[in-house]
């Protein structure tokens, strides 16, 4: 037996050409002969169309087809709720809904002709707050629907007030973040055609194979076997996939016109029309005994879903389920309300609701620290969840719980790092604003500098009863030896390095060298369903079922079965809905957890944070590849920076400002500090090699540590995300103000 | 993302750019790094129907130290700008100013002169060349003139030059005995175009106090901005806190057209504005020599 290949920082087959530019992204799968899309907009955030006049587009030299509701055969989609039109006929919801669909011989002749596509709106009042549109009479934004409210998920455990009103110390706080856009690399594109057995064939970028093919499928009233999804190379996904943005549009227009279709979406289209990360407000009260013990967590917390549901319903439980954190808090009343609003829809982003809960929750676990004269890290040691500890939702954890240990390497990173000068590591009892007064007097020195830490926890899979499984078939052909060993699993590489992992688990189970694997994985009719590329889990659910397959084929193959073959669905621990009258559940069945300190400067006149240094700690079970590892945490922390400092995606009146680069920032190589990664391998219960998902915990930390490292370098709390030089800026000026 | 149809041409001397601008007029212009002029372009806000490309005119590529001042040709690089030992020499103000101008890979290709023709006032070297009471050469089929920069900029991407003219020189007088001189600006990312930016020059007198200042800011208006209530209020004074104090205090009360946008409001802008005035000139005046 060779050295084992988990743990090996096998390079990515596909790095070469990625870099060398030979990789076939979507875009570079349109054909000249190919008809092209273009979309028709509303570019008005609620209005009711009065009528729709396409004669003049089809009059345009070119133009194939110009499709509007009326052809859609099912026009609604939704990955919980079909919500959405396709293409809107009565009303539209957001500046991005579609209400028609020009297919011409060029897309120079879609584009004209588009623009010749009238429509005479009746504009409605637009909601666009989330709280607002809670209000009585607030407009509707579906008028069948009764009111805004998407989704309202409660959660009580004890006796909050109770707690609250016993308790020696209650913080209150509001917390506000705002939207984010993935930014992916690639902009929505694919190509759509039937292929020699009249199948609606679309190739294109998503994160879930078989759940796109059924959304197109019931859009077309097809049997899913009528529909074949393909995935050429993902230019980044980060949730902004899940939902389908232009695909079913692609297979639209293939299928009325029986001719291969084309589109190629420009920047601003992607930041306009696909869906963002929630922005959540929550309002919350901590209580706390003078020993450290936490006793009661009480907060509301409103999401603006946007036009449609989207996952808007899940991620509202995600964030009223970690609005207490990684603590074990006895009393909790939490609601979580997801709101229908005119603004451009929001749904899964990396995190899915648990960045903006925990950037409330850490805060306010430094704040508690702060005000009871305990050290945050001793805080947290009180509070924070252990083996066997009770959840909100009134169930033990599951098994594997180990944000302990993640707390404790993080703080020893500290040490060996040396990085002493930690105010936040005593009790801050003589009031750091005193700082702040000789500071700004001393104009030679306005840079401070901080140091903050946080935890953090995500949920691994799917949650709160939804049915979590994933399905791979290994065949193996040889003779004396296994030659060659085919591993189908439908699990997307949005650019994490899926499918190098899933081959190097089989080929380390096959005991085989990693060059006899091949991999089937982008067709949703040659590779099984394995679920989507999200919720951290694709090592854990296809890695898991591409081992449990592979052993299985590997026994046949041992009876001599030639070739061998083995399917395996995989089927995670269950999880439960929560109960309608004591919110009792087993919402999960794993959770990652992960650890951060930040070194921060800021500069106190100007409200600039400059990040100096990351310590990121992560238990991911086992690494399976740990040059991968790294990147994801070296890739969600860039996202993090920016989410937590830079990135605004502003909108006014249900108009988006930042359509593009220029006006929405990304973080640059240059904006990025040295990051430390610490990767803790403590075993998974269930993953497959003890390996457990980690790639969206880098995003959940991070913006509190660099809050609470801004605090400990000034005196000043900021509570809106992004923390721009500004509000920054403003939190000094109230401090200065109050003292 | 192209630009409309337009027709190319490449000159090859001073004078035969000069002689094809009298011959396009309004219809024509001048190609230097293209850093601005071909994002324009190629979003059409810009649509000149004769691109003269100055480029192969390597004579207006130079850095010299002449008779005490310093000639720059409007087609030195901004990276070549950054490195030239007679540039180091000049002031620190010019260096750190071009360090400013977007990242590397733009400076390789950015020009002085362009970024001075141009005239936006988001451009750090705008407000250098107030700071440094320079002088442009203008070149047309008709001869030549001088403009100083503070007869120069206009408006918003406006200038004082007239249809048929190229920029060809600058000249920088030199900085008088017992001066210091710095740039510093703030930006929301690295590279990008700063939220506001301060080009300090501060000359004592043999009695220590303050005999002359140069206050000029880019970011802060609808072009680069010299303060000159500013420098009045400075001389005579001893130089230190206070008197950085009421310099910022003068430029904040001149800040009268600050831009607001996705990127920062007025307010924020002004407020930069006196505090950068401040880290200006307090550099500015550790650097005497």
């Amino acid at each position: 037996m060779t050295e084992s290949l988990i743990g090996a920082s096998l390079r990515r087959p596909d790095a070469l050409g990625k870099v060398t530019g030979a990789t076939r992204y979507p875009g570079d799968l349109i054909q000249p002969g190919m008809l092209h899309l273009k979309i028709v907009y509303a570019g008005r955030p609620h209005a009711r169309i009065v009528a729709l006049e396409t004669a003049a587009a089809l009059a345009h030299p070119g133009v194939v087809a110009v499709f509007t509701a009326a052809d859609v055969p099912y026009n609604a989609h939704g990955l919980i709720e079909a919500d959405q039109p396709v293409l809107c006929g009565e009303v539209v919801r957001y500046v991005g809904d579609k209400v028609a669909l020009v297919v011409a011989e060029t897309a120079e002749a879609a584009e004209a002709a588009a623009r010749l596509v009238k429509v005479e709106y009746a504009d409605l009042p637009a909601v666009t707050d989330a709280r607002a549109a809670l209000e009585p009479g607030a407009p509707l934004v579906h008028g069948n629907h009764g009111s805004n409210l998407l989704y309202h998920c409660p959660i009580r455990k004890g006796d909050a007030d109770a707690a609250l009103a016993e308790a020696d110390l209650v913080l209150e706080g509001e917390f506000e973040t705002g939207w984010q856009e993935h930014a992916y690399l690639q902009p929505e594109a694919g190509i759509a055609f039937l292929d020699e057995q009249g199948r609606v064939v679309v190739e294109t970028a998503g994160q879930w194979l078989h759940e796109d093919r059924r959304q197109i499928a019931e859009m077309l009233e097809l049997p899913e076997e009528q529909v074949i999804v393909r995935y050429a190379a993902i230019g980044g996904a980060f949730g902004g996939r899940e939902d389908l943005s232009m695909q079913h549009l692609l297979a639209l227009a293939a299928w009325k016109l029986r001719r291969p279709v084309a589109i190629m979406w420009d920047r601003a289209e992607s930041m306009v029309a696909h869906f963002k990360r929630h922005p959540v407000t929550i309002r919350c009260s901590w209580g706390a005994m003078r020993d450290g013990r936490i006793v009661a967590v009480k907060a509301q917390a409103w999401a603006d879903g946007g036009a449609y549901a989207s996952t808007s319903a899940e991620v509202i439980k995600c964030v009223a389920l970690f609005a207490s954190g990684c603590y074990e808090v006895p009393n909790i009343h939490v609601d979580g309300y997801a709101v229908y609003t005119n603004n451009v829809p929001s749904g899964a982003f990396r995190g899915f609701g648990a960045p903006q809960a925990q950037f409330a929750s850490e805060s306010m676990v430094t704040r508690l620290a702060h005000a009871l004269g305990i050290d945050p890290v001793e805080l947290r040691r009180i509070n924070l969840y252990r083996e066997g500890s009770i959840e909100p939702t009134q169930h033990p954890l599951p098994g594997g719980v180990t944000v302990r240990e993640c707390l404790d390497a993080c703080i020893k990173e500290l040490e060996r790092l040396e990085i002493r000068d930690w105010n936040a590591m005593q009790p801050i009892t003589q009031s750091p604003i005193a700082n702040l007064q000789s500071l700004t007097a001393n104009l030679q020195s306005p840079i401070r500098r901080g140091v903050g830490i946080a935890c953090g926890i995500k949920n691994l899979g799917y949650s709160f009863g939804y049915p979590e499984g994933a399905t791979a078939t290994v065949e193996l052909e040889g003779g004396a030896e296994i030659e060659r060993a085919l591993v189908r699993v439908g699990a997307a590489d949005v650019g994490q390095g899926t499918h190098l992992i899933l081959r190097q688990i089989a080929a380390e189970v096959l005991g085989v060298p990693f060059e006899r694997v091949t991999m089937i994985t982008d067709d949703s009719s040659e590779a099984p369903n394995a679920g989507s590329a999200s919720a951290s889990r694709l090592t854990i659910m296809a890695g898991r079922a591409v081992h449990d397959a592979a052993l299985a084929a590997k026994r046949e193959w041992d009876d001599e079965e030639r070739p061998a073959r083995a399917t395996v669905r995989y089927r995670a621990p269950a999880t439960t809905p929560l109960d309608h009258q004591t919110t009792a559940g087993v919402p999960n069945y794993a959770y990652g957890y992960a650890a951060q300190a930040v070194e921060v400067e800021v500069n106190t006149l100007t409200g600039q944070v400059q990040v100096l240094r990351i310590i990121s700690v992560h238990d991911v079970g086992k690494a399976v590849n740990r040059q991968q590892v790294e990147g994801q945490i070296e890739g969600g922390l860039a996202q993090a920076l920016g989410y937590a400092l830079m990135e605004h995606f502003q909108m006014r009146d249900g108009y988006v400002l930042t359509p593009g680069f220029s006006t929405y920032l990304l973080p640059t190589a240059l904006d990025m500090p040295e990051v430390i990664p610490v990767v803790l391998e403590l075993g998974d219960p269930n993953g497959p090699f003890g390996a457990r998902g980690m790639a969206e915990l880098p995003l959940v930390p991070l913006a509190p540590a660099i809050a609470s490292a801004i605090y400990n370098a000034t005196g000043a709390w900021v509570s809106q995300q992004p923390m721009t030089p500004e509000r920054v800026l403003r939190s000094l000026r109230e401090v200065e103000r109050e003292t | 993302m192209k630009p409309a149809p337009f027709r190319y041409v490449a000159a090859q001397s001073v004078e035969e750019a000069v002689s094809l601008l009298a011959e396009h007029g309004d219809e024509a212009r001048v190609l230097a790094g293209g850093q601005s002029l071909v994002p324009l372009m190629n979003m059409r806000l810009a649509r000149p129907a004769v691109l003269v490309d100055i480029n192969p005119v390597e004579a207006l590529a130079y850095v010299q130290a002449n008779n005490g001042h310093l000639a720059i040709g409007a087609m030195t690089r901004d990276a070549a700008l950054e490195r030239a030992s007679a540039a180091v020499a000049h002031s620190n103000l010019l260096i750190e100013a071009a360090r400013c101008v977007g990242h590397p890979a733009i400076r390789n290709r950015s020009t002085v002169g362009g970024s001075i023709a141009h005239a936006d006032p988001a451009a750090e070297l705008s407000a250098v060349m107030l700071a440094l009471d320079a002088q442009f050469v203008l070149q047309s089929k008709a001869g030549s003139r001088t403009v100083a920069a503070a007869d120069f900029f206009q408006g918003y991407l406006q200038t004082s030059m007239a249809e048929g003219e190229l920029l060809t020189a600058i000249q920088l007088p030199q900085l008088a005995p017992n001066s210091g001189s710095a740039f510093v600006e703030y930006a929301r990312r690295e590279g990008d175009y700063a939220l506001a930016g301060v080009a300090a020059v501060v000359t004592l007198a043999a009695n220590g106090s303050i005999a002359d200042a140069r206050l000029a800011l880019c970011s802060v208006g609808p072009t680069a901005l010299r303060v000159s209530s500013a420098e009045v209020a400075l001389r005579g004074q001893q130089p230190g806190a206070e008197a950085w104090a009421s310099a910022a205090a003068a430029v904040k009360a001149a800040v009268t057209e600050a831009p607001s946008d996705i990127h920062g409001s007025a307010s924020y802008r002004r407020h930069l504005a006196g505090v950068l005035t401040e880290r200006a000139l307090a550099l500015a005046a550790s650097r005497l020599k």
